[in-house]
């Protein structure tokens, strides 16, 4: 098929010349009550978008209650001195804008969008809520009602009960093995929990406010000053855990769920922070694996095999730690299979040197999508944030790319080799153990358990 | 009040393809859309799940990009893309760096033209689609609830009625020939529109489109089924069972006025009311005042993506200690409310700004890493079912305009039991009142 493949060559219309890219002017600011602020201009549409975070989440407060950060943030938005749950919400929408309230493992966040003419309102009620949230008795409750559904509903979904094992497997005793609370955990929370977590966590030495959108820089910068200047509060310091253990040989953890017609797979091993300086050359590393759609992962089990509609890899940084993961839901004959692919695929990354034209393919994805993640408010919002949250270097975004384009395929090996830990890899597999169980054995030691993390013999 | 002017040009190829281009030049970026005229709602009988099996295939070769070739050259160049199958469009679509434009161009050129597939790649995505439909619909709680279980409830043509993503026996019957016909029908020029957004200057982007599309041959006039329903007499109820999840829920459906209508633009506004997030009726009586409900939301999907009959779908998940009769009188509670009273002045003028704000959010709207990919929507459907793209610029009057009795009078003509349809999705597996969690507890170290 030689001269088949020269055709298309010939035909395939080349690039032509790249434009440049006018990076966004970025405005860095610093209130004197230690607030930091970030600002970017886009005036695509006449909105802004908006994100006020804490460096504080589930992690910080879990010696109090796991989960405790999170059901803060929902109960932050039902009350203030001024305003009762019903006026939030209607002001909200009277203003046009968009609000939410969460916390992950190493922050809370309010985030927000609304219209530029009615800006420095919006502004004003975000304020309200990160300084004279009340905490309304009633509200609390409701909240911790609606959050004891939610457990019982995630304890359903098989995405949610295979992360949560391979947290649990990475990260032992470190907060970041809990990505959920238990029901019991859910009915002890107490009010005055909250109210600490609320107190310690929501203040503006321990905050970031990132803005983007349709705004007059030195406007809104006075805006900002208006809205937030006379608020106070000393920055959250919490001990950092000790680092878990990193577990040693391949694992297999089956989460049984009868009935299940699929099988959930997730594979994953300790990796790095956003911050290492490793993580441009892992990113590449796994847009190559199974980053993209046209990654060896996704070529080699979805159109090649057919085992499953959406297999992916990713790098998922925390603040201490990170790890790299696969997934793939595939059909339960083909769980012996499916694995087998996905371990030959990263065995050969570590094995072999990538071939320059597809190391070239990988490099120019990854910049190219890059830019065009830049191209919204919120896109833009969230690669700000990346930045600030992580104290990343001031020029990051310029210099992104021309680091993805040196890389060469002996980086590629190197980071294979050190982050792709096959032989190292936990396996979950979430599905009918009558149907997958002999298959998932064969890949290493089995345990089994129920979707409430109970042991099964 | 801040407007929006986007600049648009539009023409027509000789072969009626039909060209939109809207130009942006901030960043060197631009997307690129074809729609096809064609969706779920009017695939042929006996073979549901079709037209998304057929989106499938589209990725998988023409004459000069074999298999792999079309996502390897759309990746390579820094750029991503996908296609999603609607009740009554299907697209593909792809944003890139604006240097990848020709490249792009030709790819949707080679596929429009000479789709080149064969048995082994059906049998390949044939496989993937059923993973699809297993990992979103079968092996999920709530899969596919509502968006698959009320339109066989509420609707007596089948094209209303099917089951859009597919039964596996109509999926295993499609064969190589059924895509050629499809194909045929269904993927020519003269059926669809070609969109590009961003980087591009209008003449460039006319002359681009005359170099790489204009010569793909003309099809015959697509022919398309009635997709009209008889009128409704009486409240339709069903219900179906739920597997895995262990909450009792519903969801009710009331068919919408006629689009482009006065009635149509006042419905959009009672829907904000009702569905309008926390503030809006149904979320701040059933889950945060009555608390009956855990989730309570749903509104009019995709409101200006379909041409054909379609519902406005209020979504409830309750606690387990109310029945479904009593948690549909708190719903219909809300209903008489709106209907006895109609929405304030104050409300209105409420609605409408933030009906203004989410118009401009939708316009931006990326989806998976895809700037403006709601303009790109728009234009398509302004574009197929109006021929009048510049819609984009001027449909916000029509909502803007939308007076208080307008609001009240479709609440009280279309918020009728014989004009809804109700399903009931009932766990197999209800929720106990202990909760089995002290092994989990034991474990967690």
């Amino acid at each position: 098929m030689a001269t088949r493949a020269a055709e298309v060559l010939n035909a395939v219309p080349a690039l032509s010349a790249e434009r440049p890219v006018t990076w966004p002017k970025r405005t860095k600011a610093r209130l004197a009550n230690g607030l930091e602020v970030v600002l970017a201009e886009s005036h695509a549409i006449p909105k802004f978008h908006g994100e006020l975070f804490f460096r504080s989440g589930n992690a910080a407060g879990i010696g109090r209650g796991p989960g405790l950060a999170e059901i803060t943030a929902s109960v932050v938005r039902t009350g203030t001195q001024n305003r009762t749950s019903r006026q939030i919400e209607e002001t909200l929408r009277e203003l046009g804008a968009d609000l939410a309230t969460s916390a992950g493992a190493d922050n809370s966040a309010i985030s927000f969008a609304g219209l530029s003419e009615l800006g420095e309102p919006l502004l004003a009620l975000v304020n309200e809520l990160a300084r004279d949230a009340t905490f309304p008795d009633p509200e609390f409750e409701r909240e911790r009602r609606q959050k004891l559904e939610e457990v019982k509903l995630d304890r359903t979904q098989p995405g949610f009960l295979a992360s949560e094992r391979l947290r649990k497997v990475l990260f032992g005793a470190h907060p970041y093995a809990q990505v959920a609370p238990t029901e019991e955990q859910v009915a002890a929370y107490k009010r005055d929990d909250l109210l600490s977590v609320y107190r310690e966590f929501y203040t503006p030495e321990n905050a970031l406010l990132v803005l983007v959108g349709d705004f007059a820089t030195k406007a809104m910068l006075g805006t900002i000053e208006k809205a937030f200047g006379a608020w106070s509060g000393k920055k959250f310091v919490s001990e950092a855990a000790p680092a878990p253990p990193n577990p040693r040989g391949r694992r297999v953890y089956l989460v049984h769920v009868p009935g299940a017609v699929q099988t959930q797979l997730l594979a994953g091993c300790h990796a790095i922070t956003r911050k290492h300086p490793d993580w441009i050359k892992l990113g590449l590393t796994n847009s190559l694996y199974g980053g993209a759609f046209n990654s060896r992962l996704v070529m080699n089990i979805r159109e090649d095999k057919g085992y499953t509609y959406s297999p992916r890899s990713s790098v998922n940084p925390l603040r201490q730690h990170g790890y790299f993961s696969v997934s793939a839901a595939v059909r339960n004959d083909v769980v012996a299979a499916s694995l087998t692919e996905i371990f030959y695929e990263l065995d050969k990354l570590r094995a072999l040197p990538v071939p320059e034209p597809e190391l070239a393919d990988a490099r120019n994805y990854l910049s190219g999508v890059f830019s065009l993640g830049l191209a919204t408010q919120e896109g833009l919002l969230s690669q700000l944030a990346t930045v600030a949250l992580n104290e990343l270097p001031d020029d990051y975004l310029e210099t992104y790319r021309d680091k993805v384009r040196a890389l060469t395929p002996d980086d590629l090996l190197a980071m294979a080799r050190k982050y792709l830990d096959s032989p190292n890899m936990q396996i979950v597999v979430v599905g009918d153990r009558t149907q997958i169980e002999s298959q998932a054995a064969l890949f290493g030691g089995l345990e089994v358990y129920d979707a409430h993390g109970a042991r099964l013999a | 009040m801040n407007r929006l002017q986007i600049p648009i040009e539009s023409t027509t190829l000789a072969n009626g393809l039909k060209v939109v281009i809207a130009p942006e030049t901030s960043a060197p970026v631009v997307t690129v859309g074809v729609y096809y005229k064609i969706g779920f709602r009017l695939e042929p009988r006996g073979r549901s799940g079709f037209a998304h099996l057929f989106e499938h295939m589209m990725f998988q070769g023409s004459a000069n990009a074999p298999k792999m070739q079309h996502i390897k050259l759309i990746n390579s160049s820094g750029g991503v893309l996908n296609g999603s199958t609607h009740y009554d469009v299907t697209n593909y679509f792809e944003a890139v760096p604006s240097n990848a434009l020709e490249r792009v161009l030709w790819l949707e050129a080679d596929r429009m033209r000479s789709l080149k597939v064969d048995d082994e790649n059906l049998r390949n995505q044939r496989d993937v689609v059923k993973e699809e439909v297993r990992v979103n619909v079968m092996n999920q709680p709530y899969g596919g609830f509502p968006w698959l279980d009320l339109p066989p409830i509420a609707f007596r043509n089948w094209a209303n009625a099917h089951n859009f993503y597919g039964d596996f026996a109509d999926l295993d019957a499609a064969d190589l020939a059924d895509v050629q016909a499809f194909c045929k029908t269904y993927y020519v020029p003269n059926n669809a529109v070609l969109l590009i957004l961003g980087d591009v200057r209008p003449d460039e982007g006319i002359a681009l489109a005359n170099k790489y599309l204009d010569d793909i041959p003309a099809g015959a006039p697509p022919p398309f089924a009635d997709p009209s329903e008889p009128g409704q007499t009486e409240e339709r109820r069903g219900q179906v069972e739920e597997k895995f999840g262990t909450l009792p829920a519903m969801a009710i459906g009331y068919r919408l006025p006629p689009r482009r209508t006065t009635e149509w633009y006042a419905m959009a506004l009672l829907d904000q009311a009702l569905h309008g997030g926390r503030a809006g009726r149904v979320y701040r009586e059933l889950v945060l005042e009555k608390q009956i409900a855990v989730e309570a939301d749903g509104g009019i999907d995709d409101i200006f993506g379909y041409n054909g009959p379609t519902q406005m779908v209020t979504r409830i998940l309750h606690k387990p200690e109310y029945s479904s009769e009593q948690t549909l009188t708190e719903f219909d509670s809300v209903i008489r409310k709106v209907r006895d009273a109609g929405i304030s002045d104050d409300e209105l003028e409420h609605l409408k700004v933030k009906w203004r704000s989410d118009y401009f959010s939708t316009l931006e709207g990326g989806r998976g890493g895809m700037p403006r990919y709601g303009l790109m929507h728009l234009l398509a459907c302004f574009t197929l079912f109006d021929n009048q793209p510049g819609l984009v610029n001027t449909i916000l009057d029509g909502f803007m305009a939308a007076k208080r009795d307008a609001i009240h009078a479709v609440a009280q003509k279309y918020l009728r039991p014989e004009n809804r349809a109700v399903v009931f999705r009932l766990p197999v597996r209800p929720a106990v009142a202990g909760p089995p969690v002290s092994a989990g507890a034991k474990e967690a170290a």
